[in-house]
């Protein structure tokens, strides 16, 4: 198995894996999806009845949108997640009752009018906890209006709620394989590379040549085209996929860095199959 | 309503950039600019801004 990084950043990251057989590679994609652990939040607590402020100014806890949707607004938001320092709660030395290794208390106080962000939600204890994305919407509060609530996250995984799915976009492609037969072949090679959406070919000294290989999605638009301008029906490209090779792209939503998620997919999917591997050897 | 949080189909968080969407383009910039600009690929993620009324200042007088 042979692999080579195309791109890298906190959210981002494509690699070339060549080697493989498919069914490698969608292991990989199911788990990243469904069984990378973010923290997100699961309980809210609102406030009810009036809120005073310090001067003794009465609002009433009500807004445009119902609690439930603020919420589950609240649940859609990423919070920074450091895998080695939180567990899950079921497996957390507190016994599910909440410590600081499988809980984050957030509390939330605004006093409209305003927009409510998520920037707003302050978390007990640790400021490294802060929410990154600090301008999100929540809601908007008239006069006055208040909102006080103690908001809990905790670990999960994607299989069980979206909002625990740490990677969002993940996918992978067969790697394309190209080859232009007959180098005298083209009688309009403006058209051949006008014909591809993904703008895979160029036209250098007259003639077609292949420009940007990864970006083909096998469409097979020119094909098309090249039978059409020949008029004889046998197309001068030949666009095939190499069975081995698969051009491999996740994004995370911000939570935890792409190369976070991979490693502990990775290690994710090696465990699984070393817990098999025990179990079929204690068959004898 | 209000902007949602995520992209309905991928995903990806996109409530934060609503507020600069509504402006550049209030202000009269082409759409497809500020989406670029705003580094949202994925047809997606734009419709989710493009497509979006914020209706919530018009239901709060009656909350």
């Amino acid at each position: 198995m042979k692999l080579v990084v195309r791109e890298i950043t906190d959210t981002r990251c494509s690699f070339i894996v060549d080697g493989v057989k498919p069914d490698i590679v969608n292991a990989l994609r199911r788990t990243l999806i469904a069984d990378v652990p973010k923290m997100a939040i699961d309980e809210v607590e609102f406030h009810m009845g009036p809120i005073r402020d310090e001067e003794g100014n009465e609002y009433d806890s009500n807004s445009a949108l119902f609690d439930e949707m603020i919420a589950h607004r609240l649940g859609m938001v990423p919070i920074p997640t450091d895998l080695q320092h939180f567990t899950f709660r079921e497996q957390c030395e507190c016994n599910g009752a909440g410590c600081p290794h499988c809980t984050i208390i957030y509390v939330m106080n605004k006093k409209g009018p305003c927009t409510v962000y998520s920037g707003d939600l302050q978390p007990l204890g640790d400021i490294s906890l802060n929410i990154k994305e600090e301008l999100i919407p929540i809601v908007k509060l008239k006069e006055k209006q208040a909102l006080l609530i103690y908001a809990t996250a905790i670990l999960g995984r994607g299989k069980d709620h979206a909002k625990w799915q740490s990677v969002t976009i993940c996918g992978y492609k067969n790697f394309p394989k190209i080859t232009i037969k007959n180098d005298d072949c083209c009688f309009d090679p403006e058209d051949c590379v006008r014909s591809c959406p993904r703008k895979v070919f160029e036209v250098e000294k007259g003639k077609v040549i292949i420009k940007n290989l990864e970006n083909c999605d096998l469409c097979m638009n020119c094909l098309d085209h090249c039978e059409s301008s020949d008029g004889r029906g046998e197309p001068f490209i030949e666009v095939d996929e190499v069975t081995d090779k698969f051009i491999f792209t996740f994004e995370t939503d911000g939570s935890i860095t792409a190369k976070d998620a991979l490693i502990y997919a990775l290690k994710n999917l090696e465990d699984k199959y070393e817990e098999l591997r025990e179990q079929v050897s204690g068959l004898d | 309503m209000i902007i949602p949080v995520r992209c309905f189909t991928c995903g990806r968080v996109i409530g934060h950039l609503y507020e600069e969407y509504a402006r550049r383009t209030e202000a009269g910039e082409s759409a497809e600019k500020v989406l670029d600009d705003l580094k949202l690929e994925r047809y997606c993620c734009r419709r989710m801004l493009i497509t979006h009324v914020e209706l919530i200042d018009e239901v709060m007088p009656f909350t």
